[in-house]
């Protein structure tokens, strides 16, 4: 415990030492966003007066006319999304002239609390949970859709999800650091270098969203999705259908061995993960980890068969040590939302109530499998969220002109197959999870009583 | 965080942690307004949510803990 808690604190203090310079260029909240209240509305002139939170700056600002005056919040901490000024940096558009300053959407920060509400962030965190606490990365594809599918804004969302995962992730890193799985000093290495690798990654995507603008920069993020996804995770899942049926046995993998064979100082040796690999190995893999986090927003899909099939760890060390590497980006990345004041903590710890309970009952999970099931339940997971990505490039396709426009119902239809899928992808990893437990509770059980 | 493999289930420990965490719940809710409007304020009130977060899954987590305990829900001792 001490070990692991000077651990985290090192890692604290020397993320505060340099969050300043990461924040200048990390992710974070569009600077087109505005957080503050809206003081009056004069339907006239189609304006209304917002005062910005922090600075108490007064702005007025115009809003479009598909906009009814009566529906617009006033009094209320809201989420201003201004229209993005062509050719300008973000941020331009607050302090352009009075009449270029154009509203693109309005919404309510905190959403009210119902019963219904609770019990969906309740159960949602639950099953999150377990997944993170089984495979090292924990639903966050789901679960900032579901949280805006439940009246959150976007921002928020993303936000008061990545201020949930990161102490579920302490949690949980904790639990299979005292199985001995989780190799902390492997996850701090890698979650460093995923950090350089996260400013590559939104660089690359601002300039993509620069020349092809909304809808090709969605485009390219479903289309780099797709492939890693359908590639990683179709490899991941033959891998564990043949460990399965007996026809490969669990041994590092050829690539892993070579790159474990390429000796250029410095070495490093990582004891729990038991590999000793050259530091130009292992800080690349970290940093193509970060930018695809940057870009897919699911490190952990591309950084759990990094460690297994290029490193060469076993699936349940490389689960393990994804939830330190979860830990210490979800920090960063909460720092970063926080300073934005866009944390709704109230979503946060509703999360927590029961993903707290399912990332416990996940780490004990693994200690009864066998490492292919990690695999199955990873590549699942993995296969069937491509399919929600894949239903939205028709859409994407449209937007940029590249297809011919579709009915509003058909792509209706397809939005709710991608939010349908991703909820059959947490219900699915969820159920193997819990039978493959169960099935090796009552086999130990069984085996100890005879 | 209980975790050992003793025979006697940690059920004290489950209820004074439940009761915190239960306790830190209901006074975060009951303060609502107050709590979402100084955690959103940005710049050095980042520390407010990101210390609530700490306390909730150290109180909330070793609650957890030794009620999967209490209910026989333990890891393979050997691995």
């Amino acid at each position: 415990m001490k070990k692991f808690i000077i651990s985290i604190l090192t890692l604290l203090v020397s993320m505060v030492i340099i969050c300043p310079s990461v924040i200048a260029g990390g992710a974070g909240p569009s600077k087109d966003l505005l957080k503050g209240e809206i003081l009056s509305v004069d339907p006239a002139s189609h304006t209304l007066k917002f005062r910005k939170d922090t600075t108490d700056e007064e702005l007025t600002l115009i809003y479009p006319e598909s906009m009814k005056p009566e529906d617009i919040p006033v009094n209320r901490k809201v989420l201003v999304n201004l229209v993005h000024l062509e050719g300008a940096h973000e941020g331009e558009a607050a302090h352009a002239a009075p009449e270029m300053r154009e509203i693109k959407s309005i919404e309510i920060m905190f959403l009210d609390m119902t019963i219904v509400r609770i019990i969906a962030l309740m159960a949602i965190g639950a099953v999150g949970g377990l997944l993170s606490g089984f495979i090292g990365s924990g639903g966050a594809f789901v679960m900032t859709p579901a949280m805006m599918s439940l009246g959150a804004p976007g921002a928020v969302a993303v936000a008061s999800n990545m201020c949930h995962k990161f102490p579920k992730a302490m949690v949980g890193a904790y639990k299979r650091w005292k199985y001995g799985q989780a190799d902390i000093k492997l996850g701090l290495v890698m979650a460093v270098s995923a950090i350089v690798g996260v400013q590559i990654g939104i660089m690359i995507q601002k300039a993509i969203l620069a020349a092809f603008g909304g809808a090709g920069s969605n485009l390219y993020i479903s289309v780099v999705f797709l492939v890693v996804l359908i590639f990683v995770g179709g490899y991941v899942m033959m891998d564990a259908i043949s460990l399965a049926k007996g026809t490969k046995e669990e041994k590092v993998g050829t690539l892993a061995l070579k790159m474990q064979n390429i000796k250029i100082p410095p070495m490093i040796h990582f004891k729990t993960a038991n590999i000793t690999v050259s530091a130009w190995i292992t800080l690349p893999v970290g940093i193509l980890t970060g930018m695809l986090a940057a870009t897919i927003a699911v490190g952990g899909f591309i950084g759990v068969p990094g460690l297994i099939y290029v490193l060469g760890v076993s699936a349940v060390v490389a689960s393990a040590t994804e939830l330190v590497i979860a830990f210490v980006m979800g920090c960063w990345g909460s720092i970063q939302w926080g300073l934005a004041g866009l944390i709704d903590i109230r979503l946060t710890v509703l999360l927590l109530s029961c993903s707290l309970i399912g990332v416990q009952l996940g780490a004990l999970g693994t200690t009864y499998v066998k490492d292919y099931v990690i695999k199955l339940v990873m590549a699942s997971t993995m296969l069937i969220v491509a399919v929600s990505r894949g239903a939205k490039v028709p859409g994407y396709l449209v937007d940029l002109g590249w297809m011919e426009p579709i009915s509003d119902t058909a792509l209706k239809v397809l939005d709710s197959i991608s939010f349908w899928s991703l909820v059959t992808a947490l219900g699915t990893a969820a159920l193997i999870i819990i039978v493959a437990m169960v099935k090796g509770m009552m086999a130990h059980k069984q085996g100890t009583a005879a | 965080m209980a975790t050992t493999t003793s025979k006697g289930k940690p059920w004290g420990k489950t209820v004074i942690m439940g009761a915190i965490s239960l306790a830190s719940y209901i006074f975060l809710f009951k303060n609502e307004q107050l709590v979402t409007e100084v955690y959103t304020k940005g710049g050095v009130n980042t520390i407010f949510p990101i210390v609530t977060v700490f306390w909730f899954s150290f109180v909330h987590g070793a609650f957890a803990s030794n009620l999967l305990e209490c209910l026989g829900i333990e890891a393979k001792s050997s691995h």
